[in-house]
Formats: C-alpha cells, structure tokens, sequence
C-alpha cells in the first residue's frame, strides 16, 4: 500500500518537473517555434536520451541549450557555414581548408551524438560530427576580413554565415554553458535544417495533423 | 573440587591452544624456483637487482610473484572504471 502510494506520488512529482522543465523551453523568448517543437519532441519522446541537448537554428543563427530534463539553460547568436544546405560534401572532412569551395561551406542539419574533443590546435571543441570535422567551438577572429565578432554582435541573421561548417559561439557562452554541458560528456546536438523538411531528420518530431 | 579441576582446565586450554598453533602451516624455507636459492631472490621472487614490481604476464622468465608463506592468500582488486567519461578520439583540424 505504502509503496504504491510512493510510486504514485513519485511518477506525479516527475511528470509535473516534466511539464514545468517543458514550459520552460515552449516559453523562451527569442526561440522560433521549429526550435522549440523540436526540443520539446526530443525530451518527451526520449529521443536526447536523458542526455543533455543543444538546438542550432540556422535559419535564425541561435543556439539553445538544453539540460537533460528539456529545461532551457540559454540561448546565445552563433556563426555557421557560410554555403546554405543541410548535408556535409562526402569526404570534405579530410580536406585541408584551402580546397573546400564556398558552396560546400555548408554546417549539416540532422541529430549528432555530440562529444569533447580538441583539434590540431589543441582547443577544446565539441564535435558535433567528427567524420565531417564539424565542431562547435569558442569563436575564432583570426582573420579580421571575416569581421566575425562583428557579424556575432549585429542584430540580424543573415550576416551570421561565415564558417567553413563549423558552429562559432560567443567565448564567454561556450565557457558557461556549452561546456559544462556539453563539454564534458556525450550530448545531443539537433541542427535544424534550412533548406529540407523538417521531419526528413527527425522522425520523433509530431507531424502537424497529430498536434 | 575447583582445586582438582582448575589444573585439568588449564591443561585442556594449553592442549587446545597447542592444537590450533599445530594447524598453521609453518614459514617455509624452500624456494619456489629450484633453481635460485631462497636467499637469492626478492620477496616478490624476482631477481636480485631487480627493481620495482614485476608487472605480472610481461615479466618474461621472471618468476611468478609469490602471495607469501604459509596458506594466507592475498586478493587482487581491479581498479574501479573511471566514471562515464568518453574516450576522446584524437586530434583533428575542424572546419574553423
């Protein structure tokens, strides 16, 4: 008796964290709702896997960052491929820089088991696809003609495409949030597509009649 | 009465503490390796001038570590998997 009693309260307390972690993601301001639906499918339907999650939105150059209960930690502009499309050119990973063209300049959409890493520099990073040398990392102003710390700070998205896949993130977001999260660990990174449907990279996500 | 008895309870205990010294397998002298004298290896069996401990499979010829005299037996631990932290895979350029 006592233990069903228990039980019940336990699977009450968890569902109303679930619904109040939720909310917190379907009210976020400044979050499309695209990135929003698709954070909310991934924890209810289990797909992040109790792990802690990310979601780049490329359309709008934002990334969200997710704790493994679906409750939003922050959201912060980031830098992207410069080439729109959401798949990587096969074997661009092995390339050296200098041979990728602007039009393969593209970050993938899709679902990617994240992970700590460094690169040949010796930076931290977070692979996102590692076969695809797509990383998440610190953003880099090496070369002062991309202006990328520039293109972070301005209001719009358009002028956010930069990379050669890569996602850039402010040094001090990467350090608060994408790192604890993210760097440490396996995570999930859900890249929401640009130019494809959205349920051709995720299938847990409810087709809109369901809704 | 206690008098008569005192010396047969005494006894017995001597006889029964004698008993239990008798079980222990006394320390022994020989060498586990015929070839080497036992003052002429380590108390872990290795070589003298060895240094270190043997690291078990790779010690080649060396002599198998004994676990000590007499039929005490020491258990190995394997050390606790560190926790869930992956692997990193190695270093490589990223598309900046």
């Amino acid at each position: 008796m006592n233990k069903t009693f228990s039980r019940s309260c336990a699977a009450v307390v968890l569902s109303a964290c679930c619904q109040i972690a939720l909310a917190s993601t379907a009210s976020a301001p400044g979050m499309s709702v695209e990135a929003s639906g698709v954070a909310q499918a991934a924890v209810t339907s289990g797909d992040n896997q109790r792990m802690p999650f990310a979601v780049v939105d490329k359309k709008n150059a934002r990334l969200h960052v997710f704790a493994a209960d679906g409750a939003l930690q922050a959201s912060s502009p980031i830098l992207l491929g410069l080439a729109r499309g959401d798949r990587s050119v096969p074997g661009i990973g092995e390339r050296p820089m200098s041979q990728i063209k602007p039009h393969e300049r593209t970050t993938p959409a899709g679902r990617f088991v994240s992970e700590p890493g460094r690169n040949l520099g010796g930076e931290d990073i977070v692979w996102v696809d590692y076969g695809a040398a797509v990383s998440m990392h610190r953003v880099r102003a090496t070369n002062p003609a991309e202006k990328r710390l520039r293109r972070l700070a301005s209001p719009t998205a358009s002028d956010n495409r930069i990379s050669f896949g890569c996602i850039n993130v402010p040094a001090t977001f990467y350090d608060a949030y994408v790192k604890p999260a993210l760097g440490q660990n396996h995570g999930v990174v859900y890249v929401l597509p640009e130019t494809t449907p959205l349920r051709q990279h995720f299938a847990f996500v409810p087709t809109p009649a369901a809704h | 009465m206690i008098k008569r008895t005192a010396p047969l309870l005494a006894a017995l205990l001597l006889g029964t503490a004698g008993m239990a010294f008798a079980q222990g397998n006394p320390p022994t002298t020989a060498s586990p390796n015929p070839a080497t004298a036992a003052g002429q290896q380590t108390q872990q069996g290795t070589p003298m001038g060895t240094t270190g401990t043997p690291t078990g499979q790779s010690g080649g010829t060396m002599a198998a570590p004994s676990t000590g005299m007499g039929t005490t037996t020491t258990t190995t631990t394997t050390p606790m998997p560190a926790p869930a932290q992956p692997a990193m895979r190695p270093a490589r350029a990223d598309r900046n």
